[in-house]
């Protein structure tokens, strides 16, 4: 019986909490914005997340950040807690192309503008803009620039991201829309890496055993391509064997300074994250129009123009 | 009558262990006739160096599942600790207030990751025993709350660069071993030390056998808990610095999903999930024979999609085998 009260006075108390927070931000009548990134298990999207919620702050607007696990249901329950608490806008990066659009619309019939970063969702009407990083016309420069690179000629590894993911399949396509055109460059194992320099490192080294003879690799990350580095270095082979990434890391664009990794594709998460909010805040103040899709170019960061750059974007 | 059971029991245990040495064995013939890259010196060092880190935080899941426990925490511990030794090394422990800074040698800084791994490892014990909070829920807890520590500590980033010295641990070799394979060579022949040597191995087997007996005989229960799931944390700390040195590299997402690996090899090495059965050797089976296939799949370039299928289907094979052995016993 004790323990019973006990327990309902500390569920009594811990509502009293946060009942007493939500009252204390709402007399602020400060205008809210929620920020729900896809994962914050990778720093790449951590940095669009920081960099989204920093520019929203600098604008004026209490932020929040909310993380989906790369699980769409996830995602779905932080739909619902937001519109409940009535933030007035929504910067999105979306966890599934497919399975986001559902928690979009319900934004959308809620009143609250959707803007989505980096990652694209299978509807045009659901968002009220989307600002995307184009990742097939990325690895199409990269795949041309790897083609130049190992001279038309050469055995080549590729590794894939998460299998289940979008971006693995439209770098992996358009890199291959280029360099399949070229009979001299054979690729003698494709396997998936998982975005993971641990796990990129590892398949590298089995990779290696059965391919001692190959001249380039392309990763579908910049992670998995330090990974591979990694790998290459242990085996001796790091300066002989190519390697190219995407994303424009931090580790990626000193690993190009020192000549240890070929090139990456600089996307611009800084870029992306500012336009969402300042669109997010136009459209708090009034504005309605607004382009369905905003391209954000990925640029091709080699050992020539690496001094213009620095992690995730221009100096 | 005592004595002759207990030739029974070694009987089966050692039958047991080669059971997961044949099923090695017969992978390895198989991939060798399926490829000529998989028998060789340098793939088998590197399947080594790759399995060292399992090895290691399976060791000490073998541990914990011997007293019927399991720790699904390993994964994350294994992040927070590598990022500790990195962070340390590259930054030192910096105090802002009072303008101090501590810097750390490469010693130190092993240091330091083991006992926070130890640390980690306590308060799972500590919780599991104080508030009789069953294990599976105490670590899963412990799984979350280690990973949001790693993120706070490295703020999402990886910490890289850590210099020739620390890269030796996991890049380095010793008498044409790698390094890593020394360590986890270490780490299997302390848990086996102690399991079979010590009075606490004895205490281990007896709580995972049974627990009431246990008690009435006088064991203190929750100190030797406590112990074990230290060890466990301690021994996912030296993965740790196995990766990170490997990758040069802490990386805030590392391990995620180690837990699922460790648990497979401490099965697939006829380790009973209820406890009191099992042997860390056995472990060490089970882990290479999951470096071997994964290896294996790679060598022969089998899709990713089909990896994962044969992964899972291995495991469950491996488990029925050990079923109807003990069966047939």
């Amino acid at each position: 019986m004790k323990q019973t009260i006990c327990k309902l006075l500390v569920i009594c108390c811990t509502i009293l909490l946060f009942e007493q927070c939500g009252q204390k931000a709402n007399s602020s009548g400060q205008k809210k914005v929620a920020i729900v990134i896809s994962t914050l298990n990778n720093p790449w999207f951590v940095f669009l997340g920081e960099k989204a919620a920093e520019k929203a702050r600098a604008l004026g607007y209490e932020t929040k950040l909310f993380d989906s696990q790369n699980n769409t249901a996830l995602e779905s329950d932080h739909f619902d807690n937001i519109i409940v608490q009535g933030y007035n806008a929504i910067l999105f990066n979306p966890t599934d192309a497919d399975g986001s659009v559902a928690n979009v619309q319900k934004a959308k019939a809620a009143g609250i503008p959707v803007f989505c970063m980096d990652r694209e969702i299978n509807s045009l009407a659901a968002a009220t803009s989307q600002i995307l990083s184009d990742s097939y016309a990325g690895a199409v420069a990269i795949g041309k620039y790897f083609v130049q690179t190992l001279h038309k000629n050469g055995n080549y590894v590729e590794l894939l991201g998460l299998v289940g993911d979008n971006n693995t399949w439209a770098r992996s396509k358009g890199f291959h829309s280029v360099v399949d055109h070229y009979p001299g460059l054979k690729m003698v194992a494709q396997q998936s890496a998982d975005f993971d320099r641990n796990k990129a490192m590892e398949v590298m080294e089995s990779i290696l055993q059965a391919h001692p003879d190959i001249d380039g690799v392309f990763c579908g990350n910049d992670a998995m391509a330090m990974g591979a580095y990694q790998a290459l270095l242990t085996a001796g082979k790091a300066g002989k064997v190519k390697v190219f990434g995407f994303d424009g890391a931090d580790d990626v664009v000193n690993a190009i300074r020192q000549g240890k990794v070929a090139a990456t594709g600089m996307q611009f998460p800084a870029v992306m994250a500012q336009t969402a909010a300042v669109f997010a805040d136009e459209y708090i103040k009034g504005k309605r129009s607004f382009p369905q899709k905003v391209p954000v170019a990925v640029e091709l960061v080699t050992n020539k123009n690496v001094g213009d750059y620095a992690a995730y974007g221009k100096k | 009558m005592s004595g002759m059971s207990e030739t029974t029991i070694t009987y089966k245990q050692r039958i047991k262990s080669l059971q997961s040495l044949i099923a090695l064995v017969v992978l390895c013939i198989l991939l060798s006739v399926l490829t000529d890259k998989f028998f060789t010196t340098d793939n088998g060092l590197n399947i080594l160096r790759q399995t060292a880190v399992n090895i290691c935080v399976a060791t000490g899941m073998t541990l914990v599942v011997l007293t019927a426990g399991i720790d699904l925490s390993v994964g994350s511990v294994l992040a927070l600790c590598g990022a500790i030794a990195a962070g340390l090394l590259k930054n030192g422990w910096v105090f802002p207030s009072a303008d101090l800074y501590i810097g750390f040698t490469i010693f130190g800084v092993l240091l330091a990751a083991i006992i926070a791994g130890g640390v980690l490892g306590w308060f799972n014990g500590f919780v599991i025993t104080k508030f009789k909070v069953p294990p599976f829920v105490a670590t899963l807890a412990m799984l979350t709350i280690a990973r949001g520590l790693t993120m706070l500590y490295t703020k999402g980033q990886p910490i890289s660069n850590l210099g020739a010295k620390f890269a030796f641990i996991g890049a380095g070799s010793f008498l044409g071993i790698p390094v890593p394979v020394w360590i986890a060579l270490l780490v299997v022949l302390l848990a086996a030390f102690i399991t079979k040597q010590t009075r606490l191995g004895r205490y281990i087997y007896a709580i995972g056998g049974n627990e009431t007996a246990a008690k009435f005989s006088g064991i203190n229960i929750p100190k030797v808990v406590i112990m074990v799931y230290a060890l466990a944390g301690m021994m996912a700390a030296v993965g740790g610095i196995i990766v990170t040195s490997r990758l040069d590299s802490a990386q805030p997402n590392a391990g995620v999903s180690y837990e699922l690996d460790a648990i497979a090899a401490v099965v697939i090495g006829g380790t009973s999930l209820s406890g009191g059965r099992g042997t860390v050797w056995g472990t060490v089976m089970g882990a290479i024979i999951i470096g071997v296939l994964n290896n294996g799949l790679v060598l022969l370039n089998v899709s990713p999609f089909w990896q994962q299928v044969v992964k899972g289907g291995v495991i469950l094979l491996a488990v029925i085998i050990d079923k109807i052995g003990n069966k047939n016993d």
